[in-house]
Parts: structure tokens; sequence; C-alpha cells
């Protein structure tokens, strides 16, 4: 579990942490979708510049962001290859049977190789720098509008940050009941398939059991300090936009010209 | 003293079950008083607490919160004055941080958000937690949590503050001073206090400890009386205090006259060398 960095919170205080988690939120996404815009090695050296750039500024260490790309980097092998092997190209390098090795393919499997690492980098700094329950206080408040048309966004809200809460509990009761099965010659991740798989029902039976008593507890316990239905309630956490979240917006803003600019030159 | 609780004739049953869990049991609860609920397993005392709570609905009799009888109407009325800190400080956690676990009470009442700024620093500073405000429930020790669980409980401002077995699942050190913060917080304020429990120490601090037996209750009375009782304590689910079990080992000595507090124990023990 402590390998897998994506997903997790590093907890520091440069100026993408203070920024507000929605802008982060929706910069995040909007990012994905301008790397797509991207067509020449000017403008993907261009996004790699800047997404360098938000990485020195967050003052996280990039072996984070470098170990973030290892759980995907047979996925990106795997496609990075299959460009350049099979982009069709009437001046081949080196042919054999189906496969064609171009110069064309291997630019676009360079291009595909870049877009991985910018989105995989933009995420992970995204995950590093904002706290799950700052991530859903932001869903909560994007999803906003969604009232309009019955959505019940304060108790989907609820339901995540409650989810978040939960999370390191039931990682800990999962070994919990893993060790007391072990004790007991359960062996976990030995042999075939079939049998990895049966050895996972005396870990998934207690944990989906403790999950209904925990949560059973907790409704009780939230209903006797008062909890209704989610109207009517105030908000303790808020989010406040500055400034700096303007600037941003701002500096978003000079990033998508230039980039485009990029674009259009041949 | 007036009544904060008043308990009439009320049975309760589980569904499915063939007894009644609370079966016919009739209590005045005066203000600020402290009381021990005490009995076996499956006597029935979580099932009361949750009866004056409203978290189950009885089958007949009332129960009156404040002069208020709990019916649909006046549940969550009666929920304001009354907090529980219960038994698993795991399982009722609902915020991600502490600050936020505090403020969920007062965030259920609509309390506008620099009010409750205030309010929360000002119960988890009661309990002694300011400092770990920022800090996430799952990296807290037992008692601790326990502590935020009760800050929670006095944000709201509660009259009564029921204690649902809540120090039976921290080690002394902790339960001490869960039981020590609940002492000195009911002589500053008004608390009544209801405690579940079969931690002796505790029912000896109480004015009044009540004895359940299948949902009914048994005995009524001051600790001082119930532990005169001597071995006969055992029936009721309890032990006997550490001053009994001296003072029985001391009756080829000396004998005392009923039951003695830890304090009335060392003097009675002063006197007898000064006689000597």
């Amino acid at each position: 579990m402590d390998k897998l960095i994506i997903g997790r919170y590093l907890p520091g205080e440069s100026l993408i942490y203070r920024l507000d988690p929605r802008l982060k939120f929706l910069i995040t996404f909007y990012f994905i979708g301008i790397v797509f815009l991207a067509n020449n090695v000017a403008s993907y050296a261009f996004l790699l510049v800047f997404v360098l750039f938000a990485v020195y500024v967050s003052k996280v260490n990039l072996s984070f962001f470098i170990k973030g790309l290892r759980p995907m980097f047979w996925l990106i092998l795997f496609t990075v290859a299959l460009q350049a092997f099979f982009t069709p190209s009437s001046h081949p390098i080196w042919h054999w049977a189906f496969l064609t090795l171009s110069k064309e393919g291997l630019v676009i499997a360079a291009y595909i190789f870049m877009r991985f690492v910018l989105i995989i980098f933009i995420s992970t700094l995204l995950t590093l720098t904002t706290t799950p329950i700052e991530i859903s206080d932001s869903i909560e408040s994007i999803l906003k509008p969604l009232k309009v048309v019955k959505f019940p966004v304060t108790q989907v809200a609820l339901m995540l940050s409650i989810a978040l809460r939960f999370v390191p509990l039931l990682i800990d009761e999962t070994t919990k009941i893993m060790d007391a099965q072990r004790a007991r010659g359960v062996d976990f991740g030995e042999g075939g398939l079939i049998k990895r798989i049966k050895s996972f029902v005396p870990i998934l039976i207690p944990l989906f059991v403790s999950s209904f008593s925990i949560a059973y507890d907790l409704a009780i316990a939230m209903e006797s300090r008062g909890y209704k239905d989610g109207e009517g309630r105030s908000k303790y956490r808020v989010l406040k936009w500055s400034r700096r979240d303007n600037l941003t917006i701002l500096f978003m803003v000079v990033i998508t010209i230039i980039l485009l600019l990029l674009r259009s030159y041949k | 003293m007036t009544n904060i609780i008043s308990i009439k004739d009320v049975f309760y049953k589980y569904p499915g079950a063939s007894k009644y869990a609370v079966n016919g049991v009739s209590l005045d609860l005066q203000e600020n008083e402290w009381i021990s609920i005490v009995g076996k397993n499956g006597s029935g005392k979580t099932t009361l607490t949750r009866l004056i709570d409203g978290l189950e609905e009885c089958e007949s009799g009332t129960i009156e919160v404040d002069g208020q009888v709990m019916n649909e109407d006046t549940i969550w009325d009666a929920r304001r004055k009354i907090g529980i800190v219960f038994q698993n400080p795991d399982h009722q956690f609902v915020g991600a941080t502490v600050e936020d676990d505090v403020a969920f009470g007062l965030e259920n009442q609509g309390m506008p958000r620099d009010k409750m700024v205030v309010a929360v620093d000002d119960a988890l500073k009661m309990v002694d937690m300011q400092d770990y405000k920022k800090r996430d429930p799952q990296s807290l020790s037992g008692g601790q949590k326990q502590r935020v669980a009760i800050a929670g409980v006095l944000a709201i401002k509660p009259q009564i503050i029921i204690m649902d077995e809540s120090t039976s699942m921290l080690d002394p050190d902790g339960r001490k001073t869960v039981i020590n913060l609940i002492k000195e917080l009911r002589s500053q304020q008004k608390l009544t206090v209801i405690s579940i429990t079969h931690d002796i120490e505790e029912t000896q601090l109480s004015d009044r400890i009540i004895v359940l037996n299948s949902g009914k209750v048994v005995k009524d009375t001051t600790p001082a009386d119930l532990y005169n009782l001597g071995p006969q304590l055992t029936e009721y689910g309890l032990e006997e205090p550490f001053t009994n079990l001296v003072a029985a080992g001391l009756k080829d000595v000396t004998s005392f006259n009923g039951y003695l507090s830890e304090k009335g124990l060392i003097d009675e023990l002063c006197k007898l060398n000064s006689n000597m």
C-alpha cells in the first residue's frame, strides 16, 4: 500500500497547497483537456515546461512524480509500442511481417508518451497537494448546480467524506483480519489463481460484516448528535477564494493562448 | 431538586425477540445527579438509554425529558439536551479531522460558522485537546479519541450526558482521565450524568446506582448501600470494590462499620493506628 503514490497526500506549505482546492480540481481537468491540443514538438515541450514549473512551485520532490508513473509503466509501454509498430507509412525504416517502424510512427509514439507523463504528473500533483477532504468539498461545491435537478448534493458530499474518513480504519481492519486468519493457517498469495481468490473469502466476509456494524454504530451516533437529513445544516469547513486564485486563472489563460499559438506554428 | 428525566412504565421489545429488553421500568432522574446504571450483559442498560434519546421508540409507557413528553415532534429537542458518548471511539467519528468532528453536532443545528469556530475551540479546551485540532482521528490514542467524542457532545451544551460504557475500551490511564474530566465538568456546569458501566471506580463516584436485571430495576440506591451487600454484588454483575476486599482481609484484626470509600478507609486506618 505504501508504494502507491496516486491518491496520497503529502503535507506541505507551498503556493500550490494554498490555492483553492476547487480551482486545483478544475485546472487539473482543464489541463488534461488541453494536453490533447498539443500537436507538435514545440507545444509538447511547452506543456512539459509548464508541468515542471508547477512541480517546482509545489516544492514537492520530483521523485514522487516519477514513482507515480511506476504503476502505469506497462500500460504506457504497451500503448507506445502499439503506436510505434502499427503506424502505416510509405517510408518504413524497418519492416517485418505486419510490424512497421517508421519515423512518423516514432514521433506519434513519443507524443503519446508525453501525454501520459503530463497527465499523470498533473493528477499526481493534485492529489499530493490536496487533502482528500478538500477534494470531496470541491466536488460538493462543483456539483452544487445539480441541486436544480434534485440531485442530493449535500448527502453525496457527506457520504464521500465519511467514505474517505473510513478508508484508514478499514485498512487497519483488513490488516487485523488478515493477521488473525494467518494465525489460523490461511496462506495469502500462494498457489494458483483460484486458490488465491478462495483465500480472500475469509478476509472479505469479516470485513463486510464489520463494515456493516461500523455503519450501524455510526448511524446511531450521528442520529444522537442531531443529524436529520442534511437539510438546514451549516458548514464548518469553508473554501476561501483569494486573489492568488484569480491570478492562477489568468496564468492559465496565458498558457492556453501560448499553446494555441504554438499549435498553429509549423 | 427537579426531575430532568422521568420514565413511567416503559416496555420495549426488540423486533423478533420474545422477551422484553426493558420490562416495565419507572425512574425519576434528577438534575445534576450522577447516576450509574449497572447490570449484567443483556440486562437492558443500553436499550434504556436509547429509549431516553429516542433512538428506539417504546412500546408503552412515557418518557419525559426536561418536562417534555417524548414523541415524534419533541425527539429533536430532546436530542439537543442529551449527549451520548458511545463505547467504541472509532465508530462514532464523523469528521475527517478532530475539529470537523466536534463541529458536526453544531452543523446539524445550523449554527452560523463564526459562532461555531468559537464553540469548537471552547469544547476542545474543556477536554484539553486544542493542540490536536487539525489531526486525523485515526492518529489519536483511544483515550484521546474518547475525549474528542466528549468534546463533540459538550459543544452542543447538553443538560444530560449519557456515557454508554465509554471507558470500557480504554486502558486504565485513559479511563482515569475521562472519568476525572466528567467529574470536573459536572461540578462546573449543571450536568446530569448517566453512566452505564462495569467499572467499580466509576460507580463509586456516582450519587445513585440503578441495578437492572432482565429489563427490570432490581435496586435503586446509593453506592454505600449497594456495596454493603458484600459478596451478593456478583449476582448483579458487579465486583466488590477494593475497599471491601481490604476490609474483608482485615476482618481478623478489626471490623469496619459497613462500606467505606477509599478516603474513608485511609481515615479509619489512621484512626486505628493512633489508637494503638
